[in-house]
């Protein structure tokens, strides 16, 4: 198998994963958030791919390419969500979006 | 002669269900003539069943008749069956014929009430649970009798139910009787556990093989039942209350029916009692300490109601003397006479009840023999039955249970002096009343009912008062002593006497009986009707307790009232209130301040739930990698 060792992928993927994960702990923008989770996913699908290559196969693949379709489809709804919310002229603020707290 | 006995049953539960179910659609006048028919119609079907049974011989006049199987377990099965007998046919007629006669008469007497079509009702329903009480072929049925009697009283008792004594009276003639209902459904249970049957021949067979232990308790639950239907001591109190009734229903519960029920049970279950032969004394001991405690306080009630009421558990007490001595037929034959005269004096005094417009406080009375003089005639004809004066029909049944007391032994000699005791007792109740009401000058109220009347009351009321008055004259010389004995021989069969006292000792008995209950007469004419009256002792002391019935009220209140509402109190205090209120308002107020304090977790930002996750997977991994 060339080029780098599967190793690499991973902790690329780790990364990206992190990033995701700090962007959506730490931005307040419905915004940004959504393109945290985009990140996730996208490192998500990074280690999928890694490991078809590892196995050789290509359920990894095809992991990947659903995850795909769920992330458009979260996109679309995700936005809709946001563009709503601007049209009632609200703050874009998920720490103002608190009405369900216990 | 089954299909008579079958109709004799269904014709009041017939007419019963028929008023209930048309309800508004017909008249109350119309409710009330078939309530009379179907009551009649009961009557003549208890005739042919006589009838039939005369036809046959003396061994072969016994018919069971099932309609169907009611309950069947295992191997015990109880048919829907009815017993016609010398027994049962004498009851049927007695309770037919006495209720039609009182039915006829509560058309006159109701007239104008705005229930009459309830009353009626419960009317036809009370005299077919007493029918079916008295034909029942086994104790199951008979116990759904006594079930369904105890109800109608009930119903009947409390008719006016906005009034709130009588509400409280049908309350406790209920609770009295279901007292005796639930100790007679025990001693059937000792019986199925013991015999496995609860047929009457069976049972009495399998009776003989029991332990003492086992009859005792039968016969004592009998015993109970018998002693709370037929308002004897202990079990008598709900009775005289019971007078807040309508008169009709008064003379219908307490002559023709109810009260006679404990009587009639002692001998259908006589077998079981005379295998428990201490029971059996001690049914007789009762009735003769209630037909003195009876007449004892009948002396001092001012409601002519309830000087007749203390009267009839003072008669019962006799029916109950003599059964509990074995004397059967004698006790029956007491029964019989006694619903012919206590019927006509209920029903006389409620012509005069109904002529003072509700009038019942005796001290108000006077003189009723100027404005009704008939009324007068029936009910001193009825005071005379009452009293055994002969040759009236109480002369010959009363003196018949003394003779059996007297030929009975040792115990049944005490028993004979307390009975008569009570026949004294019952010349002087019968005729103070009978003093105080119908003699001397008319009081003011009843001058003032004088006038604006015609006659004494409508025919409905007055043909079957004429007829009681007929009975209680003759309905006696069915059997006289050293002549002959029909009623006896009738009855011989089913229930075989355990004491046949001899023409001697009925004449002893019988000069002893009508001495003292003249010499009760004498007492009160000297201070009730002499021209120059004594004036009555002061014996305040005796007065008090006489006017306290012997303070059983109080005593009840006291033993069982008081500490149930004690108890009550106390369980609510204690274990109520913080066991029960206080666990459920535990778990409420816990679960309210769980869900808070979780509730808290729920911050509403975003972020919190995202690192609450990462947080989540962070640990899970770490536990898989420490696993591996």
């Amino acid at each position: 198998m060339r080029g780098p060792d599967v190793s690499w992928y991973l902790i690329v993927s780790a990364i990206l994963f992190s990033i995701g994960v700090l962007g959506v702990i730490l931005r307040r923008s419905p915004l940004i958030v959504l393109l945290s989770l985009e990140i996730m996913l996208n490192a998500a699908n990074l280690a999928l791919i890694s490991f078809a290559r590892l196995h050789g196969d290509h359920d990894g693949q095809i992991f990947a390419l659903a995850v795909m379709a769920v992330a458009a489809s979260e996109v679309v709804v995700g936005l809709g969500l946001i563009v709503a919310v601007a049209r009632r002229k609200l703050v874009l603020d998920v720490d103002r979006f608190r009405v369900l707290r216990g | 002669m089954t299909q008579g006995a079958w109709l004799c049953l269904l014709a009041p539960l017939g007419g019963a269900w028929a008023i209930t179910v048309m309800g508004d659609s017909i008249s109350r006048r119309t409710a009330a003539w078939i309530s009379t028919i179907s009551v009649f119609t009961a009557f003549a079907g208890a005739l042919v069943s006589f009838v039939a049974l005369l036809r046959k011989g003396a061994e072969e006049r016994e018919t069971m008749t099932t309609a169907w199987t009611w309950l069947s377990t295992g191997s015990f099965d109880v048919g829907l069956s009815l017993l016609i007998d010398p027994l049962s046919v004498t009851m049927m007629l007695i309770v037919s014929g006495v209720g039609g006669l009182i039915v006829l008469y509560s058309v006159g007497y109701m007239e104008g009430d705005p229930e009459e079509r309830r009353y009626f009702a419960y009317m036809s329903f009370f005299v077919f649970s007493m029918l079916l009480l008295v034909q029942a072929g086994n104790f199951l049925i008979l116990l759904v009798g006594w079930g369904l009697v105890g109800l109608a009283s009930y119903l009947l008792i409390g008719f006016w139910h906005n009034r709130p004594e009588a509400v409280a009276a049908a309350k406790k003639a209920f609770i009295m009787n279901a007292f005796g209902d639930a100790t007679m459904a025990l001693a059937f249970f000792v019986l199925i556990w013991q015999t496995g049957t609860l047929e009457f021949a069976p049972a009495f067979a399998g009776a003989a093989d029991l332990s003492s232990t086992a009859l005792n308790l039968v016969a004592l639950g009998l015993l109970g039942g018998a002693v709370a239907k037929s308002a004897q001591i202990p079990l008598h109190t709900w009775l005289p209350d019971a007078m807040e009734g309508p008169t009709p229903v008064s003379a219908l519960i307490h002559a023709a029916t109810m009260v006679t029920a404990g009587v009639y049970l002692i001998v259908r279950a006589h077998p079981i009692f005379e295998l428990a032969p201490s029971i059996q004394d001690l049914a007789a001991g009762l009735g003769a300490i209630t037909l003195l405690v009876a007449g004892l306080v009948a002396l001092v009630q001012t409601d002519i109601k309830r000087v007749i009421a203390y009267s009839t558990m003072s008669q019962i007490g006799y029916m109950f003397l003599a059964v509990g001595l074995g004397a059967y037929s004698n006790g029956m034959f007491h029964l019989m006479t006694h619903a012919f005269f206590k019927a006509l004096l209920f029903m006389a005094a409620g012509l005069v009840i109904h002529h003072l417009a509700g009038e019942q406080d005796i001290r108000k009375m006077g003189g009723v023999r100027r404005i009704m003089p008939r009324t007068y005639i029936a009910f001193l004809i009825g005071s005379l039955a009452l009293v055994g004066i002969p040759p009236l029909s109480g002369f010959f049944s009363k003196d018949s249970i003394l003779a059996a007391a007297l030929a009975s032994g040792g115990y049944g000699q005490v028993l004979f002096a307390f009975g008569l005791v009570g026949a004294l007792l019952t010349g002087l109740y019968t005729f103070r009343l009978f003093f105080i009401v119908f003699r001397g000058e008319p009081s003011p109220l009843v001058e003032e009912h004088a006038h604006g009347h015609h006659g004494e009351g409508p025919w409905t009321m007055t043909v079957p008062v004429a007829v009681l008055t007929l009975l209680a004259v003759i309905g006696g010389w069915i059997q006289i002593a050293g002549l002959w004995h029909y009623f006896g021989d009738w009855l011989h069969d089913v229930a075989e006497p355990l004491v046949e006292p001899t023409v001697t000792q009925d004449y002893i008995a019988s000069a002893l009986a009508v001495g003292l209950g003249l010499a009760g007469m004498a007492i009160a004419w000297i201070f009730y009707a002499a021209p120059r009256r004594r004036p009555l002792p002061r014996l305040a002391a005796a007065r008090d307790i006489l006017e306290h019935k012997f303070y059983f009220d109080e005593l009840y209140d006291a033993v069982f009232y008081k500490p149930a509402v004690w108890i009550s109190a106390q369980g609510k205090r204690f274990v109520e209130d913080p066991l029960i209120g206080g666990s459920i308002t535990g778990v409420t107020s816990g679960a309210r301040r769980a869900g808070g304090a979780l509730g808290e977790a729920q911050t509403g930002y975003l972020r919190t739930y995202a690192l609450a996750i990462a947080g989540g997977v962070a640990v899970l991994i770490v536990v898989f990698v420490a696993v591996q």
